[in-house]
C-alpha cells in the first residue's frame, strides 16, 4: 500500500517551494491576488455602466489618444517579460542577473507610471477632470487604481532589491521575488484588459 | 540540476494512483518559454491594435475579437509567466482563481446586461 512510485524521475523543487513555510506564503499570495482581481472587476463593472454617461464632457472617442497608451502597453509587457527572466535567473541561481533584470523591471515600470501621469495631465489640462462626468469618474478610478498598484509595486521592488543585495538568494528572498513577480504579471493582465476594454473599445464607433 | 533547486524526497514519494500529486515545476536551461511568451504577447497586442485602428470588422464583432485576444493574453501571462500550474502537490491556487474569474465575469457581464434594458451600454 505504501509503495512509493520509484519509476518516475525525480523532479527538482525550486527553493522557494521546497521550504514549506515559504511555499504556503506563495499560496497565500495567490489568495491576495484573487481578492485584488475582484476589486478590479468591480471597477470594470462601474466603468462599463458609466462609460456612455459623458454629460457635457468628452466621449471616450474624443478623449483617448492611442499613442501614449500603446507605449504604456509596450513598457508593461516588456517589464512582465523582464521579471519573468529575473525569476528564471533566480532558479538558475544567478544573483547578479536577478538584480539586473529586477532593475530593468523597475525602470520599465517607472516609464509606465511617468507616461500614464503625463497622459492624465494632458487630459486634465483639456478640462477632462474626474468630476466632469460619470465616464471620467469611472475612467480615472479604474485606470488610477491600476497606476497606484504599479507605483506601489515599484516601491516594493526597491525594498526587494535592497534585501537581495544584503542577503542574497535565501529561501525568504526567493519567495519574495517570486510573489513580486506574480503581483507584477497580475498587473500586466489587468492592464491588458484596461487597454482592450477602455482604450481600444473607446475607439470603436 | 541547477543549484537553485533542492530535492525533497518525502514530498515526491507518492503512492500509485496519486501521481497527479507529484510536484510540477518548469525548469529550463534557457528561458525559451519566457521569450516565446513575450513574442506572443506582443503579437496579440498588435493584432488587437491593428484590428481597431483599421476598423477591420463590424463594431460588435470587433469588440468580441479584441476581448478574446485579451483573454488569450491573460492565459498566456498566467500559464507562462506566473507558473500557474506549479505546486508541490495540489495546485491550490487554481480553484480560488477560477472562482475569481467567475465572479469577475458575472459582475461585469450582468452589469452590462442589466444596463441594456434602459438605454444601452455601448
Amino acid at each position: 500500500m505504501s509503495t512509493p512510485a520509484v519509476s518516475e524521475p525525480r523532479q527538482p523543487i525550486p527553493v522557494e517551494f521546497a521550504d514549506e513555510e515559504e511555499s504556503i506564503k506563495i499560496t497565500g499570495f495567490w489568495m491576495f491576488l484573487v481578492t485584488d482581481m475582484i476589486i478590479f472587476a468591480s471597477l470594470f463593472a462601474v466603468y462599463a455602466v458609466y462609460r456612455s454617461r459623458t454629460a457635457l464632457g468628452p466621449t471616450p472617442q474624443q478623449l483617448f489618444h492611442l499613442g501614449p497608451t500603446v507605449l504604456e502597453t509596450l513598457l508593461l509587457l516588456t517589464s512582465s517579460f523582464t521579471i519573468g527572466i529575473a525569476v528564471w535567473a533566480m532558479r538558475s541561481n544567478r544573483p547578479r542577473l536577478v538584480l539586473g533584470w529586477l532593475i530593468a523591471t523597475m525602470a520599465l515600470g517607472a516609464g509606465f507610471v511617468i507616461t500614464e501621469i503625463s497622459d492624465f495631465v494632458a487630459y486634465t489640462s483639456h478640462g477632462a477632470t474626474w468630476h466632469v462626468s460619470g465616464f471620467l469618474s469611472g475612467f480615472y478610478v479604474l485606470v488610477g487604481t491600476h497606476g497606484a498598484h504599479v507605483t506601489f509595486g515599484i516601491m516594493w521592488a526597491i525594498t526587494l532589491l535592497l534585501q537581495l543585495r544584503r542577503r542574497g538568494l535565501t529561501p525568504i528572498t526567493r519567495r519574495k521575488l517570486f510573489t513580486f513577480s506574480l503581483y507584477w504579471h497580475f498587473l500586466d493582465i489587468v492592464w491588458i484588459f484596461i487597454f482592450t476594454f477602455v482604450y481600444l473599445s473607446g475607439k470603436i464607433a | 540540476m541547477s543549484e537553485g533547486m533542492s530535492e525533497h524526497s518525502e514530498i515526491e514519494a507518492v503512492e500509485p494512483g496519486l501521481e497527479f500529486l507529484r510536484p510540477k515545476f518548469e525548469v529550463e536551461g534557457f528561458p525559451w518559454a519566457q521569450v516565446m511568451g513575450y513574442v506572443f504577447s506582443l503579437l496579440l497586442t498588435f493584432a488587437a491594435l491593428l484590428l481597431v485602428v483599421y476598423h477591420a470588422m463590424p463594431p460588435i464583432l470587433l469588440l468580441a475579437v479584441i476581448l478574446a485576444l485579451a483573454l488569450g493574453q491573460a492565459g498566456l501571462q498566467l500559464g507562462v509567466f506566473m507558473h500557474l500550474r506549479e505546486g508541490r502537490g495540489t495546485a491550490w491556487q487554481l480553484l480560488p482563481l477560477g472562482l475569481a474569474f467567475f465572479i469577475a465575469f458575472a459582475l461585469i457581464g450582468t452589469s452590462i446586461w442589466i444596463m441594456l434594458f434602459k438605454t444601452g451600454v455601448s
